[in-house]
């Protein structure tokens, strides 16, 4: 892996190249290992190293955007030679462009040396242990166990340079035996951050309770939420109601909603790359520094998240969440989503439930209505139906079509404890939550 | 190229049972255009080695974007010995289904390398279609077009010697008629950025996308005014760009035999069409027969050789409503006694072969679309995707449309707005009883079916003309 003093050179040798050329550049590093099993057998396993490289050429209101992953002489300078050449025969943008000047970054430790150095070997054996313990007893495992590092670099001719470099490891299993299945997932920058017996012991705890599934109809119930669906909750609901460019154009439901209250007092989410839970990067893919946002505090809506060109556009703030080149013209994203804990542990979540539905994932989620962030997707791997405050019977999979705003107005009850999940972009800080509003639609056969 | 590769498997001789190396290098334009105005131009150049081999009855695949020497013979260690690593945790040694040895190449037959086609008409074609839109009073236009071209080499073990071409153009507008509260989208040709197929720009030509801009503004204007789709039972007709998408979820995934076998459970799901099913299971009506056909000229999972050396072929899923067969690899049809019917697929060079889609066809019926709509007294049209999901075994699926229109009494009628569809699969195509005759069938091209861990993305096709279907649950989403 290249590290700083690579990078900079590289970017003066460049400024030197190309005297007078206003450019950004980003560049993306990876080393990355993953082990994929199933049947209790590891059928896949990859390691890749690759580069990704996007270098704008700006020529006043007219840019070239080249991607290369190779930094071979002729590539690299007849790419840019390319970016140079469009930036000239472009059309102009509609709005006038600069880039991000110098910025001081909150420093960030995201790299653990044990995470970088698990071999193939050490993950045959990791997962070879937990295969062992669940073939005892009696179910197959799947999943897949990821680890690797990466660097980030973002510079720019006006004297931006921010290097970053970070590793991660991510786990998910799902074991079975005929319908009855359980799920966990975990993701961090440490691979000493993972318990994977912990995690062998939860997966055989909730399988073993999985069983015997019965039928419910559907219709409107109370239901609690697992750390695992509230973040897919949280990561739709950002996607599609708190991007800046959504927003402008009156396309998300906070448009004009800025300062009212929509939710309970109890709902709070962040995008806060600084949260001792989560995982950090200290610079957005324009060079902007990272901060922490709120999105809804105390039920109301605070506002969305913008990226350097939709800020530029229409006369906004950047809040430090441009997307990488490859993914610009989404617009923002939260890259550290997290819901501020509540009071509760999960057990008084369960025993004040008289009759209710517990949740431990989704599968398959998407959205049917932006404007009302109403979603549809299936349960999977542990549905449990509730009754007076224990989980009593194991219920089919099922269908739901809901509105995000409805569920979250329709919570009572916020769990403390909260897990970190994978999200669309950065990782979820997520607790168990309870609504007394989940609407499903249908049933399937399992 | 050929020789880079030919000396990773001379290394490598006598360290693995079997080996495979490819290389890939993908160019690669993009070009979005919003409300008139440029929104982005990118270009790309992507390459790389990947190197996969069978040690001690285990896998292991190693990829490299670095074409030095010494990178190469550290890469092919590399995969050694994760195969190694991948040994100690296995049930049983992987066997390969035989494949013949080829030295072959193909390039996708195209009139205009789109890649020589100057940037500024490009991008005035945009330009144009989505300031034609804007005519209408919609509020926000988009427009984009993307090209690929993809240059592969495969060297086995074995011997085979391929190397492929593969030309990919496509491209599409949309518009947003927005007011307080809700916003809809009509797009061109299909929603989701439009059609694409292994074609030169003369596939773009033939989309005609400006002289279909101020139908399609017109039409999302419309549906903001039209009444929400009511709720019932109803006989419904799907358009083509629909039904692709249906036969994606239904059948094309539910037929991937690593999902039966389990390999994908973790991630994207299992697969309700098990082992046992196969040619003993009622799929649909007689009326409906499915094929995996990756000699399509034109369609989107169109090749000469999959990313095995395996030629590409045309395998019946479904005949006359019976199911009668998976998509396979090497590795997978072994379990079936089969050999693979090529359809292991890799995205690009640093990912491994996985069993994915290439053009999944609903074959054409006897119909008129006259006839399809004539024989409905109280149904819906609906066409062009919005929203779809469906659960981890592919049974249970929703579906949203970004058109409905009432039938009534055998005859088109007034447009709906946010129409869904519901059902389990196998009633589904169970109820079909008329399909399109073949002047309306069209393989379009889907180039974002994601599937495996680390993820892939794959260029697939559907052929599909309208069909109809009776009893079916509908309603709508707010």
């Amino acid at each position: 892996m290249k590290d700083r003093f690579f990078w900079k050179n590289f970017i003066e040798k460049i400024s030197k190249k190309f005297t007078h050329l206003d450019f950004e550049m980003v560049a993306l590093e990876n080393k990355t290992g993953l082990t994929r099993f199933a049947e209790s057998t590891i059928h896949q396993n990859v390691e890749e190293s690759d580069l990704e490289l996007s270098f704008k050429a700006i020529n006043g209101n007219r840019m070239g955007v080249v991607k290369i992953n190779s930094l071979d002489d002729n590539v690299l300078l007849g790419s840019i030679n390319k970016a140079i050449e469009l930036s000239k025969i472009m059309p102009e943008l509609d709005y006038p462009y600069h880039c991000v000047e110098p910025q001081n970054y909150y420093p960030v430790n995201s790299f653990f040396k044990d995470t970088a150095q698990l071999s193939p070997m050490d993950r045959s054996r990791i997962i070879g242990k937990m295969v062992k313990k669940i073939n005892q007893m009696d179910y197959d495992a799947s999943g897949a166990l990821e680890n690797g590092m990466e660097t980030m670099v973002v510079a720019n001719s006006d004297g931006v340079f921010a290097f970053h470099d970070k590793t991660k490891v991510d786990f998910n299993c799902v074991i079975n035996k005929g319908n009855s299945s359980a799920y966990r997932s975990l993701i961090s920058n440490d691979i000493n951050q993972l318990d994977f017996e912990k995690i062998t012991e939860e997966l055989i705890d909730t399988a073993r309770m999985n069983v015997d599934q019965m039928e419910i109809e559907p219709g409107t119930y109370t239901a609690i939420l697992s750390p695992d669906a509230v973040a897919e909750v949280l990561s739709e609901s950002d996607y599609a109601g708190f991007d800046g460019k959504l927003i402008e154009e009156g396309k998300s439901f906070i448009a004009g909603k800025q300062g009212k209250k929509l939710f309970p007092e109890s709902i709070t989410i962040f995008d806060d790359p600084f949260h001792p839970m989560t995982m950090s990067i200290p610079f957005d893919f324009a060079g902007y520094p990272r901060q922490k946002h709120s999105l809804i505090k105390n039920g109301i809506i605070i506002g969305g998240v913008y990226d350097h060109f939709t800020a530029l556009k229409h006369q906004k703030k950047c809040t430090g969440n441009t997307l990488s080149p490859v993914n610009a013209s989404i617009g923002a994203i939260s890259f550290n989503l997290v819901m501020q804990q509540g009071e509760d542990s999960l057990e008084e979540l369960l025993k004040s439930t008289k009759y209710g539905i517990y949740i431990s994932r989704f599968h398959y989620v998407n959205l049917l209505d932006p404007m009302s962030i109403e979603l549809t997707g299936m349960t999977k791997d542990g549905t449990f139906l509730i009754e007076n405050g224990k989980l009593t019977r194991a219920i089919k999979n099922m269908r739901f079509n809901i509105s995000i705003i409805e569920l979250l107005q329709g919570v009572d009850m916020i769990s403390s404890e909260r897990h970190v999940k994978p999200g669309f972009v950065g990782p979820v800080v997520a607790p168990y939550l309870r609504t007394n509003h989940f609407t499903f639609s249908s049933k399937t056969t399992f | 190229m050929r020789k880079i590769l030919k000396n990773i498997l001379d290394y490598l001789e006598l360290k693995a049972d079997y080996a495979d190396v490819r290389f890939v290098e993908t160019d690669r334009e993009t070009i979005e255009v919003e409300n008139g105005a440029l929104s982005s131009f990118n270009v790309s150049n992507d390459r790389g080695i990947g190197i996969r081999v069978l040690v001690n009855g285990a896998w292991g695949f190693a990829s490299t974007n670095e074409l030095r020497k010494e990178e190469l013979l550290r890469t092919a260690a590399q995969a050694v010995e994760i195969a190694r690593a991948s040994s100690i945790v296995k049930k049983e040694n992987i066997k390969l289904s035989p494949v013949k040895k080829y030295i072959a190449s193909y390039v996708t037959p195209i009139i205009k390398d789109p890649f020589k086609i100057d940037a500024a008409k490009k991008i005035e074609l945009l330009i144009q279609a989505t300031n034609l839109m804007l005519k209408d009073k919609v509020t926000k236009t988009e427009g984009s077009l993307d090209f690929w071209k993809t240059h592969k080499w495969f060297l086995s073990s074995e011997g085979s010697e391929i190397e492929q071409s593969i030309f990919e153009s496509g491209g599409g507008i949309a518009a947003h008629a927005i007011k307080e509260g809700e916003f809809q989208t009509r797009s061109y040709p299909a929603s989701f950025e439009g059609d694409y197929a292994t074609s030169g720009y003369e596939f773009i030509e033939k989309l005609k996308l400006s002289e279909n801009a101020e139908r399609v503004a017109h039409e999302a204007n419309k549906l903001l005014m039209a009444p929400v789709c009511p709720e019932g039972i109803r006989d419904i007709v799907l358009g083509g760009s629909q039904l692709a998408l249906q036969v994606h979820e239904s059948c094309g995934h539910p037929a991937e035999l690593d999902r039966v076998l389990g390999k994908e459970l973790s991630y994207a799901g299992g697969s309700f069409l098990t082992l046992d099913k196969l040619n003993h299971f009622d799929y649909g009506s007689p009326m409906v027969t499915i094929t995996a056909d990756a000699t399509i000229p034109g369609g989107l999972g169109s090749f000469a050789f999959d990313d095995e050396g395996v030629p590409a072929g045309k395998t019946y899923l479904v005949k006359q409503g019976r199911f009668t067969g998976y998509l396979t690899s090497r590795e997978d049809a072994v379990k079936l006694g089969q050999k693979s019917n090529g359809t292991a697929r890799a995205e690009n060079w640093n990912r491994i072969p996985l069993v994915r889609m290439t053009n999944i066809n609903l074959l054409p019926g006897h119909f008129e679309l006259d006839e399809l709509i004539g024989d409905i007294k109280d149904g819906l049209y609906l066409d062009y995707n919005k929203s779809w999901s469906i659960d981890d075994r592919r049974l249970n699926f929703q579906f949203g449309t970004e058109v409905a229109r009432e039938i009534k009494n055998g005859k088109l009628g007034k447009f709906y707005k946010n129409a869904m569809y519901q059902g389990m699969t196998p009633e589904f195509w169970q109820s079909c009883d008329g399909i399109g005759k073949e002047k309306y069938w069209h393989v379009w091209g889907i180039p974002n079916c994601g599937k495996g861990q680390p993820g892939q993305t794959m260029h697939v096709g559907h052929g599909t003309s309208p069909a109809r279907f009776r009893n079916i649950k509908v309603g709508a989403s707010r």
